[in-house]
């Protein structure tokens, strides 16, 4: 059980991987069960839990940056599941999904902790260490790859009812704590890039993006477009004004 | 930051060839390899970047100051993220201001996320693992490798077309903006802004369960009071005081684990 539980681990990781980068989409329930069940010697269960696990995340994808249950050991501890306790597919999702729900919250953990290596980045940048930002990108793909191994690893080796009673003893307010952290960590992001463009004299459209999905529910490309009408507008008729010397921009250095 | 950097070296020649396109392609598959909080794609946008970078600036406090600007937060769809590289190779090609850069940045990230969010999560997928599915579904071994064959088809022409398609539009749209970068970087900031805006309305899921109980009757904090004010009246204010802190010089990391501080206690709390 050992070897298999470890090639389970490897291929965990490589679909980790392929989640975020690569994007070949081998992470997928359908293909993963297929190998999954290649590893513990059931093809056909492998198969047909892949695509049931397939069917329920199909709706579950990163929509506008949001993390749904984690697709990848949903699919592989789900299906491991499914063989190794000899259950119905439909019984084996049932633990497969808080499980994925909790793998996700510890994802929210590791993007966390990765975000002071960004200024090691800038220094490296700032060096023109080419090597260096390509060492932190690779760092990054080999975090992912041993928290996925180890994350499938424990499950399939130690069995399912250890599985179970793990995800029972971690507390709700941890798993749905980070989910809820997870949500809100857009607006620091949005912050930086404020504190970076933002002048007074872009205010007004900041505010028009703004009311534009939060009170008419626009679409981002929609919005797009108005702020491309507007800028437009503000360029032909500068134009028309200034023939040719734009006006003066007022800079306020508050940036 | 650098606003109205002057290049040390502005001379402008076209050294970007088509292998150096597809090279970029390649490594546009590493996109979220450093993902995080703080900065996002970041990383991953410069490492894709990184060989035309490379070409473009032979003088190194120009590839510094580049390699600087790119590492700003970014986040877009990893897909489609080729038809931007596109453009912003053309742009610093040409030795474009990294202000305008920036903005065209930022004026197309959103959109195009949008997009693909549509074009690949909710038509390519569904549809390439539906057919999959519903062939291993029967035990059919074919059917998790018609899925792979489907959905890569599309996928790659996606990624290898947006690339040379932003590349071509990046180039002739520098040539006629020649002198006039000053009011272009002015209208990709309006731009800019205006998606800035609704990123914070659309992508910030911050909300409240509460329910206040006042003499009977249940009142529904989020969408009695909160929404009534002001619909997304929250991630407004939480991006608005991220800023405020970030404008103090609080570091980035410091507000990320701010944020982590505040889910827990507000779920132990049940008030998030």
């Amino acid at each position: 059980m050992l070897g298999k539980s470890l090639l389970i681990a490897l291929w965990a990781g490589i679909a980790g991987i392929d989640l975020f980068n690569g994007l070949f989409h081998i992470h997928r329930p359908v293909f993963t069960g297929m190998i999954v069940g290649l590893i513990l010697g059931d093809m056909k269960t492998g198969l047909i839990t892949g695509a049931t696990l397939e069917l329920i995340w199909m709706g579950a994808v990163p929509l506008a940056g949001a993390q749904p249950p984690n697709v990848v050991i949903g699919g592989i501890v789900g299906t491991a599941f499914a063989i190794l306790t000899k259950q119905d597919p439909k019984v084996a999702v049932g633990i497969a999904v808080p499980f994925a729900v909790a793998v996700q919250g510890a994802i929210t953990l590791i993007f966390t902790a990765f975000s002071p290596v960004m200024h090691k980045a800038d220094e490296y940048a700032k060096n023109t260490d080419i090597k260096g930002i390509e060492r932190i990108n690779y760092l990054g793909m080999l975090i992912l790859f041993i928290f996925y191994a180890i994350i499938a690893f424990l499950p399939v080796y130690f069995g399912a009812e250890a599985a179970e009673s793990v995800v029972a003893k971690m507390p709700e307010w941890l798993i749905g704590g980070l989910e809820v952290a997870g949500g809100i960590m857009p607006a620091i992001g949005f912050a930086m890039l404020l504190k970076i463009m933002y002048k007074k004299e872009y205010m007004a459209f900041l505010i028009i993006g703004f009311v534009l999905v939060a009170y008419f529910e626009l679409p981002i490309l929609g919005v797009a477009l108005l702020g491309l009408a507007i800028s437009l507008y503000d360029y032909y008729s500068n134009k028309i004004k200034g023939k040719g010397s734009h006006r003066k921009e007022a800079r306020t250095n508050g940036i | 930051m650098e606003s109205n950097y002057t290049y040390k070296d502005p001379s402008t020649n076209n050294v970007i060839t088509k292998k150096d396109l597809n090279k970029m392609t390649w490594r546009s598959l590493f996109l979220q390899a450093s993902f995080n909080y703080e900065r996002m794609q970041a990383g991953g946008w410069l490492y894709g970047l990184l060989p035309g970078l490379k070409k473009i600036h032979k003088n190194k406090e120009d590839l510094s100051n580049s390699m600087n600007m790119h590492m700003e937060f970014f986040n877009t769809h990893p897909f489609l993220v080729t038809f931007i590289m596109g453009i912003v190779i053309a742009m610093e090609e040409r030795k474009e201001e990294p202000d305008t850069i920036r903005a065209v940045k930022v004026a197309t990230m959103g959109p195009l996320g949008g997009i693909g969010d549509a074009i690949c999560w909710l038509t390519l997928l569904p549809i390439a693992s539906g057919i999959g599915a519903s062939m291993a579904i029967k035990g059919n071994i074919a059917g998790p490798f018609i899925f792979l064959i489907i959905f890569n088809a599309i996928h790659f022409v996606l990624r290898f077309g947006l690339m040379n398609y932003g590349y071509s539009t990046g180039v002739s749209a520098v040539k006629q903006l020649g002198e006039q970068t000053k009011a272009f970087s002015r209208a990709a900031s309006i731009v800019g802004l205006t998606v800035v805006g609704a990123l914070v309305a659309s992508y910030i899921s911050l909300g409240t369960p509460v329910v206040i109980t006042a003499g009977g009757a249940d009142i529904k904090l989020q969408a009695e009071v909160l929404d009534q004010i002001m619909p997304k009246l929250l991630p407004a204010l939480y991006t608005f005081w991220m800023y405020k802190l970030l404008k103090k010089d609080y570091s980035p990391i410091v507000l990320i684990l701010l944020t982590v501080v505040i889910g827990i206690v507000g779920r132990l709390l049940t008030i998030l």
